[in-house]
């Protein structure tokens, strides 16, 4: 599957206008690396929140925070599917890169966790207190899921290239 | 300069630079580091200037020391990362930027602390606006950040 994926997208258009643009490689770091920035930086407040800490922040108010964890994340997934396209062979049997999607993924169910389970309810708690053990799981795995991805993610060219 | 060759071929400079493990951990704990440094100023610089609203600016206070310990992780890693190509980064226009760039983000940053602990009380009344020469100070934060991630990326390409 992953052969047939990579021969489908080597030579096709993107993977042409990724490789033949020597400026474009160097531009989406610089993205990948603001849309971190923006993803992690909000994601750790709203987790810590969300943990039991920072009980100064009304836990409602984190919704603020919300909008940029998006951005960040589209910004990333935008420039993630470029380098992806850009490079098929080296990412897909990457070992590093194949852990970092899982994580995201991992990451993404624990959001439908607090979609489903905590932001319904959320509003009736003390909003500068102590959070339910769900919503210290949900954080936690948060913040856990999220450093990996940035570990694996960073350390792509180093592990696993098989 | 023989002080950067001499660092170059350091101990510390060669465990990074040729053993298996040395340079993977000094980059992971580097992204580690710029995550929380740049991440917490970014969202404090973002609450300032209200593209966020509403968060309490109390809570900041707390998140500083989280920045703070980002920063001597970043600061004792990118150290490490420095010596095994001394020489090579000392005479990079990206590097000499970078360096600059996060200097002066560090100061704004103490600077914006001072400030905030200050103001935090009027701030985070809604009524108050906050003061022009504060959002300045917010502005060059983003800028700093901002530029020394597009210098750091630079520095492999340049």
């Amino acid at each position: 599957m992953t052969q047939s994926l990579v021969q489908a997208i080597e030579g096709g258009a993107i993977n042409t206008w990724v490789l033949s643009t020597y400026w474009l490689w160097p531009l989406l770091e610089i993205i990948h690396f603001i849309g971190l920035s923006l993803l992690l930086g909000s994601m750790l407040v709203v987790d810590l929140r969300l943990a039991g800490f920072l009980r100064q922040i009304n836990i409602v108010s984190t919704h603020r925070l919300l909008p940029w964890a998006t951005i960040g994340f589209v910004m990333n997934l935008a420039s993630g599917f470029l380098f992806f396209f850009g490079d098929p062979g080296r990412y897909a049997i990457n070992i590093g890169f194949q852990l970092k999607m899982i994580l995201v993924l991992i990451a993404g169910l624990n959001v439908l966790v607090f979609a489903l389970k905590i932001n319904p309810v959320i509003g009736q708690w003390d909003p500068h207190g102590d959070t339910p053990a769900l919503a210290k799981t949900v954080a936690w795995v948060s913040l856990a899921a999220w450093t990996g991805v940035l570990l694996l993610g960073r350390l792509i060219p180093y592990i696993g290239t098989g | 300069m023989p002080v950067f060759e001499s660092l170059e071929t350091s101990a510390l400079a060669i465990w990074v630079g040729e053993s298996l493990w040395g340079y993977p951990i000094m980059l992971g704990m580097h992204a580690i580091g710029l995550a929380i440094v740049v991440g917490i100023f970014v969202m404090l610089d973002l609450r300032m200037l209200r593209f966020i609203r509403g968060v309490s600016f109390n809570a900041f206070l707390s998140l500083f020391r989280l920045a703070w310990i980002g920063l001597v992780i970043n600061a004792l890693s990118g150290s490490a990362l420095f010596t095994s190509q001394a020489t090579t980064f000392v005479e990079s226009a990206p590097f000499l930027i970078k360096i600059s760039a996060v200097i002066v983000g560090v100061i704004l940053g103490v600077l914006i602390q001072k400030r905030l602990k200050v103001r935090v009380a009027d701030w985070d009344d809604s009524g108050t606006n906050i003061e022009s020469s504060a959002k300045v100070l917010a502005t060059l934060s983003l800028v700093c950040w901002i530029g020394a991630i597009f210098a750091g990326r630079l520095i492999a390409y340049l």
